[in-house]
C-alpha cells in the first residue's frame, strides 16, 4: 500500500512541478519585440530596463545571466556612443561565455572600423 | 499488487505515448551526443506562412528557449547586423553559403534554420485561434551535415477572455507586467510557446542540467522532408 501511495506521490511530483527554467528573461521578448516594431527612443530605453531587470533578477536567483544578454546591452551602449560603458558589457559576456570570443572581438573590431 | 501498478502505468503511458512512433533523442539524433555542440546561431526565418509579421514574432522569442535547453545562443539583433556586414540581406542567400562560414563569421558550432510554415489566424464570431507551424534544422559548422531538425505544430485558443488566470490568459497576465499593450503582447507569449514545443525533442546543450544523460528520453519520430 504505501508503495502506491509512494508511487502516486511520485508521479504528482512528476506532472506537478514544471521544472524551473534555467535563466531568467523577463519581458525580454516584449520589449525587443516593440522596439523593432517601432524603434524609437521610448521603446529602446524599455528594452536596456529589461536587459537590466535580468541582470538584477539573475543575481538575486542566483542564476547566470542568459547567453547574449550583457553582449546585447554592451552593443546597445556602442550605437548610443557610450563606448567605454559598452565594452565593460562585452568583456562581462566574454568572461561568461567564453565562446563569444570570435563574436565580440568581431563587435569590438567593426566599432574601431567605424571610427576610421 | 505491484503487477497492477505496472500496468496501470503501462496503460497510461501507452494512452499518452498516442499512436505516433517513438524514438529515444540518442536514435533520432546521434550526432547531437558525438559532436556536441555548444553555440548556436538561428539565422532569420523563411516565413512560408501569410503572417507578415511572423518573423518578428519568432526571432524575438527564440533566444530564450533555446537557451534554456543549455545552448550558448548568439544575440539575434547584433547576428543580424553582421550578416549584413558579410552581404547577406535574405535568408534565401544564406542558404547558399556554406555553412562552415558561420564558423568564421561568429565563431558558432551549429547553425540553425528555421522555416515558418503556418501562421494562420481564425477568426470566429465566438470563438478564435492560432495555429502556428515551425521547421528546424540544426547544421554543424564542422561538417556541414544535418545534427538535428524538427517540426510541430500549436494551436493556442485566442477567444479565452472571460475565463480564469490559467492558460492563454495567464500567458498574456503574465506579459503585460510591463504594461507595454501592444498587438505584440498578445502574439508573443504564443510565438515562445510553439518554439518550446519544437524544442522539446532538441537534445541538451551544455548549460543544462541533463546535459548528456538525456539520451534514452522518448520523443516522436519525424522525418525531415528536406532529405528525400
Amino acid at each position: 500500500m504505501k508503495t502506491i501511495v509512494g508511487s502516486f506521490f511520485f508521479l504528482f511530483l512528476l506532472s506537478g512541478c514544471a521544472p524551473q527554467p534555467l535563466f531568467y528573461w523577463g519581458d525580454y521578448s516584449e520589449t525587443l519585440y516593440d522596439y523593432k516594431k517601432n524603434p524609437d527612443d521610448k521603446t529602446l530605453d524599455a528594452h536596456m530596463k529589461s536587459l537590466q531587470d535580468i541582470f538584477d533578477k539573475s543575481a538575486h536567483m542566483n542564476k547566470r545571466v542568459p547567453p547574449g544578454a550583457y553582449a546585447e546591452y554592451g552593443y546597445l551602449l556602442l550605437k548610443e556612443g557610450k563606448d567605454q560603458d559598452g565594452l565593460v558589457y562585452l568583456d562581462k559576456e566574454q568572461s561568461l561565455y567564453p565562446e563569444s570570443a570570435v563574436f565580440i572581438q568581431r563587435i569590438k573590431d567593426e566599432m574601431q572600423r567605424g571610427k576610421k | 499488487m505491484k503487477n497492477i501498478l505496472f500496468l496501470s502505468i503501462s496503460v497510461v503511458i501507452a494512452v499518452f505515448g498516442g499512436c505516433n512512433p517513438q524514438i529515444t533523442k540518442q536514435e533520432f539524433a546521434p550526432k547531437m551526443y558525438s559532436e556536441h555542440p555548444l553555440s548556436i546561431v538561428v539565422l532569420p526565418p523563411i516565413n512560408n506562412s501569410t503572417a507578415a509579421d511572423a518573423k518578428e514574432y519568432y526571432t524575438t522569442t527564440i533566444a530564450e528557449p533555446l537557451t534554456n535547453c543549455g545552448y550558448y545562443v548568439f544575440p539575434l539583433e547584433i547576428v543580424n547586423d553582421v550578416l549584413k556586414q558579410e552581404g547577406l540581406f535574405d535568408t534565401e542567400t544564406m542558404l547558399n553559403v556554406p555553412v562552415q562560414r558561420f564558423r568564421e563569421f561568429f565563431g558558432a558550432d551549429a547553425v540553425l534554420f528555421v522555416t515558418i510554415e503556418k501562421w494562420n489566424t481564425t477568426y470566429l464570431i465566438t470563438s478564435g485561434s492560432v495555429t502556428v507551424t515551425i521547421r528546424c534544422v540544426l547544421k554543424s559548422t564542422l561538417t556541414g551535415e544535418i545534427l538535428w531538425f524538427y517540426d510541430d505544430t500549436v494551436i493556442v485558443d485566442t477567444s479565452g477572455d472571460s475565463g480564469g488566470a490559467g492558460g492563454w490568459v495567464g500567458l498574456i497576465a503574465k506579459a503585460v507586467t510591463t504594461a507595454i499593450k501592444t498587438a505584440a503582447t498578445q502574439y508573443v507569449p504564443l510565438a515562445r510557446k510553439a518554439n518550446e514545443k519544437v524544442l522539446l525533442a532538441i537534445p541538451y546543450g551544455k548549460y543544462h542540467g541533463s546535459y548528456n544523460t538525456d539520451g534514452q528520453m522518448k520523443i516522436e519520430k519525424k522525418t525531415n522532408p528536406d532529405k528525400k
